[in-house]
């Protein structure tokens, strides 16, 4: 899985900056994707294309259970946030609507990885290649049943 | 095995056992709005599926609703299209709607125990974070997502991994109960052990001072568990309990029964551990205020908006995370918190908008009024709320003092509805969050309790409590 990072140095980063409170309304998901990172980045929707990364921080998607948080996200474009860590609601729903990847990764592969670097992504490996800066970093593996049920395409589709 | 509270109750509800501590858990209880439940119920229609246990599900709506006048039609056409929508798919699917209408209506997690939906041992869902509120009755109360919420209406199950036990104590007499409130108690707590401090967790509140709480403000504490990255939040029942719900419209008919069930199986052995563990001496505490955009970045009234280095003790992630937030609330470290000046007060949402928030808020309103350029607003938790407050009259005193007195719903506590604090506004919340654009694009919040805030609206900054004469 290939694709090029926007990265946000922070923190903490949480659903309802991710997906502001009065889109909630919205039930169109190409629509609601118009408006992630809205509240703290405006320009996120012109710059983001299919198959970027997000990179991020500690507790990535605190706050409300707004699954249009996920789908916004998703439907922008983006593949996987590697963040890390991650608040345990945005994690599933990430997982269970098979909307992208949350990946867990060290806080050095955070600080190493800049805006705009190309990464090639291979969870069964638990690799991440950075192809602008060569190098590679360990990715935290999934555990054992949320490899399955991404493995299956979301949770619907998972048999234990 | 000595087992504690939240393991019995999880034990108590496992369908299946997965490996690696992840289980399919029964749900006792699942409780539906409007914003979270449309996707879910197209889900279900898609596949052609039925919702397996419409007597456990109950819907409301409260997030998008307006507060004003309910007789007129609503002017924000999405809000009416979902609105509608959960009409649509409660009927369709046979679910029991409390819709904006009814006697009943409010928000959700208020609801829930106000109707006797909430029960001690039982597991409760909900697509919404603070479902953790419903814990306050030694009930298992996870929020969740669409997803998963499509997932309980087909199957009545979820599939969870099993979180770690967290022990809050909280020990110790607060000089003023009327002064020092639950949501001192637990701003007090989040800021101390940071908003990731309980990530993969469900907190279980303890102590003395616990027990000394009444269930409205054990609901407080509850509610703001997933502020300290917890799963869900816990407290085990006891008389206050009991009484609490014994009557309500929802309770089972052998409640007597249940009671001494409960009494006998719905507490932690007293040899059980726990993975974690903090404790929280409350007669040390002082009134909480909010300077930055998450609940850990939390002062003592008496205190000053702090320095990003002070505040991030050496951390450089935190200490920018400091700059960034004094930038966006417009304040200089070093302001002393009662110089600081407020346009707007709300006084609301399911942490803070239950009657005796409101009793203890309209005190220190009594015969005054507020600042003259203050908009403040009161949004009662839901239509029984309001009503009983009618009925004893604080309504009139709100309302004299300048207080706007509105319809129940989660109004400016997300900013959904037209009630939203503008680009720069300064504004003091009894809310739960204080993240950017919550209350509106630009807004700025500051989290407090229901009687800081009725005290900054009359004296138009924000003033320690304890100094003011409430008898
Ligand atoms: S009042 Fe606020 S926190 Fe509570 S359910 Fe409504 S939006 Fe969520």
């Amino acid at each position: 899985m290939k694709g090029s990072v926007i990265k946000y140095e922070r923190d903490n980063i949480d659903t309802d900056v991710i997906l502001p409170g009065p889109y909630l309304k919205i039930h169109d998901y190409n629509e609601l994707a118009k408006h992630a990172m809205e509240g703290i980045d405006k320009d996120f929707h012109k710059k983001v294309k299919p198959g970027d990364f997000i990179v991020a921080g500690k507790n990535f998607g605190c706050g409300s259970s707004r699954e249009h948080a996920p789908i916004a996200l998703s439907y922008s474009g983006i593949k996987a946030v590697l963040a890390i860590s991650f608040a345990r609601i945005f994690y599933r729903n990430a997982v269970d609507g098979a909307f992208l990847l949350p990946i867990e990764i060290e806080e050095s592969a955070y600080r190493d990885i800049s805006e705009k670097d190309d990464l090639d992504i291979d969870t069964s490996k638990n690799e991440i290649k950075n192809l602008t800066k060569n190098k590679i970093y360990q990715m935290k593996p999934f555990p054992e049943l949320i490899g399955k049920i991404i493995a299956a395409g979301g949770l619907f589709n998972y048999k234990p | 095995m000595a087992k504690t509270l939240f393991e019995k109750i999880w034990d108590s509800h496992v369908v299946v056992d997965e490996r690696n501590g992840r289980s399919l858990l029964y749900v006792d209880r699942h409780l539906v709005h409007e914003v979270t439940s449309p996707q879910a119920f197209d889900g279900l229609r898609m596949n052609k599926r039925k919702v397996r246990r419409t007597d456990l599900t109950f819907a409301t709506m409260d997030h998008n609703v307006p507060t004003s006048n309910r007789s007129l039609p609503i002017v924000d056409q999405t809000s009416a299209v979902q609105i509608k929508t959960l009409e649509r798919n409660c009927k369709e699917f046979g679910i029991e709607l409390f819709d904006i209408n009814s006697p009943n209506q409010g928000i959700v997690h208020v609801i829930g125990p106000e109707l006797g939906i909430t029960l001690p041992g039982t597991t409760i869902v909900c697509g919404d974070s603070h479902t953790s509120t419903h814990g306050a009755f030694g009930a298992l109360a996870f929020g969740i997502g669409t997803s998963d919420v499509e997932h309980v209406l087909a199957t009545q199950c979820i599939l969870m991994e099993k979180p770690k036990t967290f022990e809050i104590n909280v020990v110790g007499k607060r000089k003023n109960p009327h002064t020092i409130t639950a949501k001192d108690i637990i701003l007090s707590i989040i800021r101390q052990i940071g908003t990731a401090g309980g990530t993969g967790t469900a907190f279980e509140y303890r102590g003395e001072t616990i027990s000394d709480l009444s269930m409205e403000q054990r609901m407080t504490i509850c509610n703001m568990s997933i502020e300290g990255g917890a799963r869900a939040g816990i407290i085990a029942p006891d008389e206050k309990t009991f009484d609490y719900l014994r009557g309500r419209r929802y309770v089972p008919k052998n409640y007597d029964e249940l009671v001494e069930y409960w009494k006998e199986n719905l507490k932690t052995d007293s040899n059980a551990r726990f993975d974690k563990s903090f404790t929280l001496r409350a007669d040390e505490i002082a009134p909480q205020v909010s300077w930055g955009t998450n609940p850990a970045m939390t002062v003592d009234v008496t205190g000053k908006v702090p320095f990003p280095e002070e505040y991030a003790k050496g951390n450089a992630e935190e200490q920018k995370a400091a700059v960034k937030a004094l930038q966006y609330m417009g304040l200089k470290s070093g302001t002393p918190i009662t110089d600081i000046e407020l346009d707007r007060i709300f006084i609301g949402s399911c942490t803070n908008s239950r009657l005796e928030d409101l009793i203890e808020a309209s005190k220190v309103v009594n015969g005054k009024k507020i600042s003259p350029k203050m908009r403040a607003m009161i949004v009662p938790g839901s239509q029984h709320v309001k009503k009983q407050a009618e009925e004893m009259g604080l309504d009139k005193i709100f309302k004299d003092a300048g207080f706007e007195w509105r319809e129940s719903g989660c109004s400016m506590c997300l900013g959904m509805n037209p009630d939203i604090l503008s680009a720069g506004e300064r504004c003091a919340s009894t809310s739960n969050r204080n993240f950017e654009g919550r209350q509106g694009a630009g807004g700025r919040t500051h989290l407090v309790s229901p009687v800081m805030a009725a005290a900054a609206a009359i004296y138009g900054h924000f003033v320690d409590v304890r100094e003011l004469d409430l008898n």
